[in-house]
């Protein structure tokens, strides 16, 4: 069974709560790549998205990146996620089937038309937390920090994808590499 | 980095889990999957509440 995080959502009323979705989706995949194990740092545990967005930029708000995630994952819970650009989907594939996790960015108008959407009207840049993928289907389960039925239509918590939905939304992110994806990776918890 | 730059292809999903496992650290361990593509801007946008 693969350890599966706490699920965490950006809309927490803290501040820079919707930019927060690279701080939410790495809260996620630090807990999952420790399997929820306290690293005893000064910092608290489990990890939240306000206190990585707090060392991320602890007086502005604005986007954050791979980079400035996993920096904050590595200094605060001993968390040195494994960043890569240009990865091939198969091997996407192949990482999450082989025991890990992954942050992954994607482009949310891929998102926006399907049942999926938890923010209706948004088209941007994203991330998503992917904890593991079923066999019998393909799917993936996709931790949207959006996903918190803050209201009706909207979805609550982890939701399997359909690969080929995950596969076109990161794809989609501006300047990435055709046929690629950029992620994150926790280590192999298996 | 096209996928056709990769040295090994990726087992099947249907292959092993060691097949996946080695063909992974071996993606990892390779240094020029860890640039950033200079057109790249990978800075996430403000979602709508």
């Amino acid at each position: 069974m693969v350890y599966r995080p706490t699920f965490r959502k950006q809309g927490d009323g803290s501040r820079c709560q919707w930019v927060n979705c690279g701080p939410a989706s790495h809260a996620m995949a630090a807990q999952r790549h420790r399997r929820g194990v306290d690293p005893r740092t000064p910092h608290s545990w489990p990890p939240m998205p306000p206190e990585i967005r707090n060392y991320i930029s602890p007086h502005s708000c604005g986007g954050t990146s791979l980079q400035d995630n996993d920096a904050a994952t590595t200094h605060m819970y001993l968390v040195n996620m494994d960043v890569r650009y240009g990865v091939p989907w198969t091997t996407f594939r192949s990482l999450i089937i082989s025991g890990r996790g992954a942050v992954v960015q994607i482009r949310y108008s891929v998102i926006a038309p399907t049942r999926y959407d938890a923010s209706p009207g948004f088209t941007g840049n994203h991330a998503v937390y992917v904890n593991e993928r079923r066999a019998s289907d393909g799917a993936f389960l996709v931790y949207d920090p959006m996903a918190d039925h803050r209201r009706a239509g909207i979805p609550q918590g982890p939701q399997w994808w359909p690969a080929s939905l995950l596969q076109r939304a990161a794809y989609a992110m501006p300047g990435t590499a055709a046929g690629c994806v950029n992620a994150s990776f926790t280590r192999d918890t298996v | 980095m096209p996928a056709k730059d990769q040295k090994k292809p990726a087992p099947k999903a249907k292959a092993s889990i060691e097949e996946h496992k080695a063909h992974a650290d071996a993606f990892l361990a390779d240094p020029k999957y860890k640039v950033k593509p200079t057109t790249l801007n990978d800075t996430s946008d403000e979602a709508k509440p």
